[in-house]
């Protein structure tokens, strides 16, 4: 098959999902089935019996290289949902100061026997580099490395645009903050270009735009005014305190006056636009309360669309790398 | 040594010559060169298509040794230097301890004799321990064998201390290796562009380079120090260079060949194998740096060789070693410059022998009778495997391990003794 570096990794030979670690170089058809597969998990939750036995008798472990309570949350909820058994491991960066490498830790899980490894770790690419050096056998799903990607995320929210918007190739869709260092960013746009929207603006000063981002087919605004007229989607990034102690910003005070969301400025989008944000939010930094609370912000659906989407990729994903393994069982 | 090799490519910079000859070597030198020569006792070496031209000068290799043998000797990787066809090499002062004393450099050259392949020049640190804050003992370092000086990639951030050195380097007439990079502008791991953007990589900024250069090239001119630019890797930084020699300054530079060969595309998919200081760049960039190999901004072409054990590319991105070991593959990737660009090979040889000598004020007198025989015999046509058993220096970051290359060194001859001839 055709595909972008990026992409080769992730798909089996015959173009499912094994691991996923990045949106970039997916095809369309695997994203809109992952939303398909994620839209019928949504109910699964509302049921009175939350499970589904796709993952029974399969392990999956959580590997936290970096802290996070929300995103390990729904992991392990989704998880279980799956009927999977669960281990969570938080692997600060102590025990790799302790002068153990990212590859020894490994090998001693590979030892473990596990299905899946869900990875978040503060570098670019180490769900890459697991993916591909290590445990070539083990589904891979990427939590969020670094600042490259969280694919999960991404398509969260693309799910939270499905649910409550038209198709995708008509949409209006603004990204405002913190780009440079958002792995989200990244991902939501590969999945918005993937997905047919035809126009993505992400919005920030110049010290928080990667450079070249209009290569990746978006247009690029510092003038938040501008860049919301006739949105139809707003995504909200979080924008980290230490962006001031590092010379990207000179104050949260003077950004909030930037590219704060506040009712004022709301209205510059279309009537019906839809608010998101990743969370967790800052208010008054990046939004408004009154806007994080009001009726156009979905804010609070995006976490229970958060697992769902999680159940579809892990259950892609574990059906792929079992097949894989036929195939190169097979070839053996 | 009474060797006649008969019917080579005959390829001489220092002559312009590009012929087929027949060259006979004894006593350590060129005894007889000629279109065909008849010489009754010499071993016969039938060259037929092969290329003999000058053995090659490293203005920069780093050779590991004292401190880091676990990555490479000095044995190990002067033998590997000789299997790519050098005969004299630069090794960077970036050792541990550096090469700030003459301990040191004694220890780098008698390990480099004792090896016997390669004759090793030293560049000894610019400051001690490469610590950018006191001068190093370079009168002494010069007399025990420096050839010149460098802070290899640490910046003197300082501009006191940079102006100290250059003043203090100008007194005496040292000559000045710079590897023009901002510190802080370097905190990166790629070329910031589109694919840093997309990799989630911390972009080094062309800026990087530039600012340093137009810093280094005022100190110069302040001081009237004499100072050699390494590893040039940006078109911005190549035409600063072009007019600042077009003024007159007595300037040179060089170019590591794996910024000949590959741009920030080989990055992709976090190939660790390419994470290299200064980072790979933009194909515009690379087309910059072949025309200014082209027209002479440009002297000299360096392997930057970095040998490391396998666990420092073993990493997420950002946290592998930087470096290539490049030895190994350092004819195969020449051979396939002088076929997919306009630079020939009288050029690609000239840059790696006669200009980097000239420079270091070398003289030499290529292919002729009487001259020193520091030749290497390449055949441009042999397919062979690069393997971990068929690599000769100790680095494991080999980028094209376990690739079919094309080209290799058939016979190293230093002062007409062999230091490399290549096995069936």
């Amino acid at each position: 098959m055709n595909l972008p570096p990026s992409a080769q990794l992730q798909l089996t030979e015959t173009g499912e999902l094994r691991h996923f670690l990045s949106i970039d170089g997916l095809p369309k058809t695997l994203l809109e089935r992952i939303l398909d597969t994620a839209n019928s998990f949504v109910v699964v939750g509302n049921q009175e019996v939350k499970k589904v036995p796709l993952l029974r008798g399969k392990t999956v472990v959580n590997l936290f290289f970096e802290n996070s309570t929300r995103t390990r949350s729904t992991f392990e909820l989704a998880a279980q949902r799956l009927s999977a058994d669960v281990l969570n491991l938080d692997i600060n960066t102590s025990a790799t100061s302790k002068g153990e490498s990212l590859l020894d830790t490994l090998r001693n899980l590979r030892a473990m026997h596990s299905d899946m490894f869900v990875v978040r770790h503060s570098q670019s690419g180490a769900a890459h580099f697991i993916a591909q050096q290590v445990t070539p056998n083990v589904a891979i799903i990427n939590a969020g490395d670094g600042r490259h990607a969280h694919p999960t995320q991404a398509m969260l929210d693309m799910l939270t645009i499905y649910r409550h918007k038209a198709s995708f190739d008509q949409l209006k869709v603004a990204i405002v903050g913190d780009i440079l260092h958002s792995r989200v960013a990244r991902d939501q746009v590969h999945a918005l270009t993937t997905l047919g929207c035809q126009d993505v603006r992400l919005i920030g000063p110049n010290t928080l735009l990667p450079t070249a981002a209009e290569e990746l087919g978006v247009t690029t605004y510092n003038d938040l005014d501008k860049g919301l007229e006739d949105v139809d989607v707003i995504i909200m990034l979080r924008l980290q305190t230490e962006r001031m102690d590092s010379a990207f910003l000179p104050s949260a005070s003077e950004y909030y006056q930037a590219y704060g969301l506040t009712r004022q400025r709301l209205c510059k989008a279309k009537s019906d636009a839809i608010v998101m944000h990743p969370g967790p939010i800052n208010r008054g930094i990046e939004i408004e309360s009154e806007v994080a609370d009001g009726e156009q912000s979905l804010i609070l659906n995006q976490v229970g669309y958060g697992i769902a989407i999680r159940m579809a990729v892990m259950s892609m994903a574990m059906s792929g790398q079992m097949q894989q393994r036929q195939i190169m069982e097979a070839n053996q | 040594m009474n060797i006649l090799i008969r019917q080579a490519r005959v390829v001489d910079p220092y002559q312009q010559l590009d012929a087929i000859m027949d060259v006979h070597i004894a006593d350590g030198n060129i005894q007889a060169i000629g279109a065909e020569l008849n010489i009754p006792d010499a071993q016969v070496i039938e060259a037929k298509g092969q290329i003999l031209c000058p053995n090659f000068t490293d203005l920069l290799s780093y050779l590991r040794q004292p401190g880091n043998s676990q990555k490479g000797t000095i044995a190990s990787e002067t033998r590997a230097a000789a299997s790519a066809g050098f005969g004299t090499l630069l090794p960077s002062p970036d050792t541990q301890p550096a090469s700030d004393s003459t301990a040191v450099l004694e220890l780098v050259q008698d390990r480099a004799e004792q090896a016997g392949y390669c004759q090793v020049l030293p560049i000894a640190a610019l400051t001690q321990g490469l610590q950018s804050t006191h001068l190093s003992n370079m009168l002494g370092l010069n007399k025990a064998g420096a050839v010149a000086f460098s802070n290899a990639g640490y910046d003197i951030t300082d501009n006191t201390v940079l102006l100290r050195c250059y003043e203090y380097a100008a007194t005496y007439k040292l000559k000045i290796f710079v590897q023009a990079r901002d510190a802080a502008l370097s905190h990166g791991h790629m070329h910031d562009g589109i694919l840093a953007t997309q990799l989630g990589l911390n972009g080094i900024p062309v800026i990087a380079e530039t600012l340093a250069i137009s810093r280094h090239l005022q100190m110069m001119q302040h001081t009237g120090v004499s100072c050699h630019f390494q590893q040039l890797s940006s078109a911005a930084g190549v035409e600063m260079l072009r007019q600042a020699k077009a003024q007159g300054l007595a300037i040179s530079a060089d170019v590591d060949l794996a910024h000949l060969c590959n741009t920030e595309q080989q990055v992709q998919g976090y190939n660790s194998q390419y994470h290299v200081q200064p980072p790979l760049r933009h194909e515009s960039d690379r087309q910059a740096l072949i025309a200014g190999l082209a027209d002479g901004t440009i002297d000299a072409i360096v392997s930057a060789h970095q040998p490391h054990e396998a666990a420092a590319k073993q990493a997420p991105f950002a946290d592998t070693a930087t470096g290539m070991a490049i030895y190994d593959i350092f004819m195969p990737l020449l051979l396939s410059l002088a076929a997919d660009t306009n630079l020939s090979l009288l050029q690609l040889t000239a840059a790696l022998s006669k200009q980097p000598r000239s420079l270091l004020g070398l003289d030499e007198n290529g292919l002729t009778v009487g001259a020193a025989a520091n030749l290497c015999l390449i055949d441009p046509n042999l397919s062979w495997q690069l393997t971990s058993t068929s690599q000769q220096s100790r680095g494991a970051n080999q980028c094209l391990q376990n690739s079919t290359l094309m080209g290799r060194v058939m016979l190293t001859l230093q002062h007409g003794k062999v230091t490399w001839q290549a096995h069936d």
